[in-house]
């Protein structure tokens, strides 16, 4: 019982953080066609920005989420304005914009470890304490992290499916052209897309570094598990790369308790390969007729 | 005169390169110089095969250094653990890629474009993690702890091409001409490959799935074999690789090192015949000189990338020719108004 609970607050936690992602990645796929291999980036500039500020003005947690938002939000939007609204709509766009995005992942890595260096940091935006559930010992931290990761999955959903301007980028999603035809100005939910994926990204840079270390590598890991919850849940399904986020977090926990850690994500990445091999179009994802 | 067709014509850009490279130690006898054009050989095979893979067969893959590191690591393991010698263990260690990528070509290959890309990578990075995680020795060698697949630290100080004791000084020269051979070879097969049979039925993929497959040429299929000669040549220049550096290890998976290969084939043209070879030199000498404007290697790869995707997708390998053949038309209408 106690395992199974230690498992489960483990594998939530991490599944928050994963959620928040992967979310944000599915989100720009399903709208733009692109994948953003400077996702991991934006998680780490958003970390980093919160600690500066925290640094110089002792800011409170909920203060230091705001900042990383806006950070994440900010690098997103000029991502669009400088580089991906040129690329848009040319040939290859899905392999070349992978390839500019990957040199843009790398130029943002240098610039971090130039100004920051290579030395990891702790995060000071911290909730110290502990407390216990049943027999299992659980920090404050890891209910934070999956407080604002809920609340911020929730206030996304909110906005894609209640609100003029989620139905907007579900319809640019569905149709870009005959979302155009309908007078959705796609440049606008492009950009709205790529904040608000880059927001989120920012978060959960943040969450990360609360449970590890700052550092100018430490968006990687976190973007290949984000990489294969996506694929697994097929790419552009945001609501299946939310929940896949969670299945595929718990299973990493589980087999990271009985086997070790290091065997934590090649199980995950064997277990992904056997449901492509089933249903290559993925988990939740749509069979597509394509016309060749 | 007859003409030549394709094949024939870059077989002989081909030979001609080679036979180049193969007079160049007459000019150039520093030793450094030597060790430089001996990395851009290497280099040169990596991207030259990644370039068939993706621009030619359209797999986008990045395990390519996955498969150069299989070659490195092969080899590495063959000479340390079992004794055999440099010159078997080579072609052992290309093979073994070759059975990988054939493997992990089956596995992903079911899938297309941006899947591809992520599960490849995924799988590099997930060999990378264990190699690095691992702690267990296998053997002591020197009284050290040598793990299975080296560990963190890696393999070093086996044997390499065994020059030194024959040539004393001039052992570089036989690490070049080595290197050389196994540079000619790859790029002689590539050649063939793309102006061949099989390189037209990766044109028809490319161009058009629906029809190539309707008539016999199944994407999965070609798209496999591609995948599997690629690995066999990229793992041929990971085997060679450590046998000149006597030196494979886990910064082969590093992700600076796939961009900068990455950036090589992008600068040089994707999907062109001689651009990677073009890529690899510009971007070496770019790389070697931004190391020493302070060390920003990184910085410049990345802008490069993205300053090459945006602006120019096909590459310098497409600017020649369409340069070549602007001149040519100059040159043509210049002679009709010279008649009259």
């Amino acid at each position: 019982m106690d395992v199974l609970s230690q498992i489960l607050i483990t594998g939530l936690t991490l599944g928050s953080m994963y959620a928040l992602a992967s979310v944000g990645l599915s989100l720009i796929y399903g709208t733009l066609g692109m994948f953003n291999m400077a996702h991991g980036l934006f998680m780490t500039i958003g970390a980093y920005a919160s600690y500066s500020v925290a640094m110089a003005f002792g800011i409170p947690l909920i203060v230091g989420i705001l900042v990383a938002m806006a950070t994440g939000a900010l690098i997103g939007m000029l991502t669009h304005l400088l580089m991906v609204r040129f690329m848009l709509g040319t040939a290859d766009f899905g392999t070349n914009i992978l390839v500019a995005t990957a040199g843009l992942g790398i130029l943002l890595e240098d610039l971090v470890l130039k100004v920051y260096g290579g030395y990891p940091y702790p995060q000071p935006l911290k909730v110290e304490g502990v407390t216990r559930i049943g027999n299992v010992t659980v920090t404050y931290q890891a209910l934070v992290v999956l407080a604002v990761a809920l609340v911020l999955i929730l206030g996304v959903a909110f906005l894609l499916l209640r609100t003029r301007f989620g139905r907007a980028i579900r319809a640019t999603a569905m149709n870009r052209e005959s979302a155009m035809l309908m007078g959705v100005k796609a440049d606008t939910v492009f950009l709205q897309v790529m904040a608000l994926a880059g927001m989120l990204a920012g978060v959960a840079g943040l969450m990360i570094s609360t449970q590890a270390t700052l550092s100018p590598q430490m968006g990687g890991d976190p973007l290949l598990k984000a990489f294969v919850i996506c694929v697994v849940a097929g790419l552009g399904n945001v609501w299946g790369a939310g929940l896949c986020a969670f299945g595929l977090a718990l299973i990493e926990a589980a087999i990271g308790y009985y086997f070790g850690v290091r065997f934590g994500f090649p199980a995950m990445l064997m277990l992904v390969i056997l449901v492509l091999v089933w249903r290559p179009q993925g988990l939740f994802g749509r069979e597509t007729v394509v016309r060749l | 005169m007859k003409r030549f067709d394709d094949l024939h014509r870059h077989l002989l850009i081909g030979l001609a390169i080679i036979a180049l490279f193969a007079l160049l130690p007459l000019v150039l006898t520093q030793r450094y110089l030597l060790g430089e054009v001996v990395v851009f050989f290497i280099w040169a095979m990596v991207a030259t095969n990644w370039n068939l893979l993706m621009g030619h067969a359209g797999v986008f893959s990045l395990a390519q250094m996955l498969f150069f590191a299989v070659g490195a690591y092969g080899m590495a393991m063959g000479v340390t653990f079992t004794g055999m010698s440099i010159w078997v263990a080579i072609p052992v260690a290309a093979i073994s890629s070759a059975f990988l990528a054939l493997v992990i070509g089956m596995a992903c290959l079911r899938l297309t474009g941006a899947y591809v890309a992520l599960l490849t990578y995924a799988i590099a990075e997930m060999v990378h993690i264990l190699i690095i995680t691992d702690t267990e020795c296998f053997t002591m060698v020197r009284n050290n702890c040598q793990q299975l697949f080296g560990g963190a630290t890696g393999f070093s100080r086996f044997d390499d091409f065994g020059f030194r004791p024959l040539l004393k000084g001039n052992w570089i020269l036989g690490n070049y001409y080595t290197v050389l051979a196994a540079f000619g070879l790859t790029i002689l097969s590539v050649v063939c490959i793309i102006h061949g049979r099989l390189g037209l039925a990766f044109r028809a993929i490319r161009d058009n799935v629906g029809y190539a497959s309707s008539r016999g040429i199944d994407r999965k299929t070609y798209q496999i074999a591609a995948f599997a000669l690629s690995a066999l040549l990229t793992g041929l220049a990971g085997g060679v690789y450590a046998a000149h550096y006597r030196f494979a290890g886990p910064s082969l998976f590093e992700f600076s090192t796939l961009m900068f290969i990455l950036s090589m084939v992008v600068v040089g043209g994707l999907g062109s015949t001689w651009g990677p070879l073009i890529g690899t030199g510009i971007m070496m000498i770019v790389v070697e000189l931004s190391k020493e404007m302070g060390d920003a290697r990184n910085l410049v790869l990345g802008l490069a990338l993205i300053v090459f995707v945006v602006l120019m997708p096909r590459g310098l390998a497409h600017l020649s020719t369409t340069f070549a053949r602007r001149l040519n038309r100059a040159g043509r209408s210049g002679k009709k108004k010279s008649e009259p």
